[in-house]
């Protein structure tokens, strides 16, 4: 199944701006969170092979330093996983922005451990804020699992390829951010699978018949 | 007559829905930009009574283009419509000039609650 069978190049630019405004939501969550300004790229949605995806997010990452990431998958009639990719320089600077206390006071824990703690309590505010309004605007109701945190490994083996179906198709919708004035950026990006296709079409209909 | 209009997109789709969304009293006349740059040269020309403004764009930001617009016109009635809600950034459109903030996706109430606060803003600032 090609890109342009799974969506019309009308239906992505649609998607693109149903994700431009979720992870608009996102970012604003965050900087009221920890004070900062968050500068976002313009979002992109792609339909890729899975197979794709990883050599796809390694030409995303900026140099070919170790990354953390966040996992968390979602699931309503749209589902998939959300990630949030940072190199792992910026992972070290969140943990300074949000304090040596953690988010919420939480007790001072080891260096790494409060270094993959303040990730996932980043990964789960954004992706949380991002996902939720993506579920808004198309009329759907999340469920989440866990966010997982995988901390330090290189951008190429980072990804978890193998769960995803061979021969299987991807919509990745990314966007880059960063924050003004700090040394953190880094990449968000959904996954979901052609399963989702049929009701993502009828979702995007709905939308345009309320807006357009 | 209505006022004349400018929206500054780079979304095609997105254009269509604040042309879809906006007061009747707006209007007939408008022109659409894709970027910022294209704002600039449009509003050189036409002059428009209000301008529809997006923030992220390629080529040249809604940023950049708010502050050229109202250097070129300090009365400019520039209306930041953005998925960018963050504070930090409506209090720096505000500081540039901007006479009101909306968030996409656009909708006849949320057009309207904006027209009425830049109207505001424009007798507070004549």
């Amino acid at each position: 199944m090609t890109a342009s069978t799974i969506l019309k190049p009308d239906e992505l630019e649609l998607l693109q701006e149903i994700m431009n405004i979720a992870f608009g939501q996102a970012a604003a969550e965050l900087a009221e969170l920890i004070d900062i300004f968050v500068v976002l790229s313009l979002p992109e949605a792609r339909v890729v092979p899975t197979t794709e995806v990883p050599v796809l997010i390694v030409n995303e990452l900026a140099g070919d330093g170790p990354v953390s990431m966040v996992e968390q998958a979602f699931w309503g009639q749209f589902q998939g996983s959300a990630f949030l990719l940072l190199p792992s320089n910026s992972s070290q600077e969140l943990v300074y922005l949000l304090g040596n206390t953690g988010i919420g006071g939480a007790p001072i824990l080891p260096p790494k451990e409060l270094e993959k703690e303040t990730i996932l309590e980043v990964g789960n505010i954004l992706i949380g804020a991002c996902v939720s309004k993506l579920a808004e605007l198309l009329e759907d109701t999340m469920s989440y699992n866990p966010p997982t945190a995988v901390m330090e490994c290189h951008p190429s083996t980072v990804f978890p390829i193998t769960s995803w179906e061979p021969g299987s198709t991807a919509i990745v919708l990314k966007t880059l951010f960063r924050f003004s004035g700090k040394n953190v950026s880094g990449f968000l990006f959904l996954l979901t699978s052609q399963d989702s296709i049929a009701w993502l079409r009828r979702a995007l209909a709905s939308f345009l018949g309320r807006y357009a | 007559m209505g006022r004349s209009v400018l929206i500054v997109d780079d979304s095609n789709i997105m254009r269509q829905f604040i042309k879809n969304a906006l007061p009747p009293e707006l209007g007939p006349a408008l022109w659409e930009a894709r970027d910022g740059a294209e704002a600039v040269a449009l509003y050189e020309t036409h002059h428009p009574d209000l301008v529809f403004m997006d923030l992220t764009m390629p080529v040249m930001d809604g940023v950049e283009a708010l502050t050229r617009i109202m250097a070129l016109d300090p009365t400019a009635t520039v209306i930041i419509l953005t998925a960018d809600i963050q504070a930090k950034s409506r209090a720096r459109v505000m500081d540039l000039g901007a006479a009101a903030f909306a968030r996409k996706p656009p909708t006849p109430d949320s057009l309207m609650d904006a027209l009425a606060q830049a109207d505001q803003h424009r007798r507070e600032h004549p």
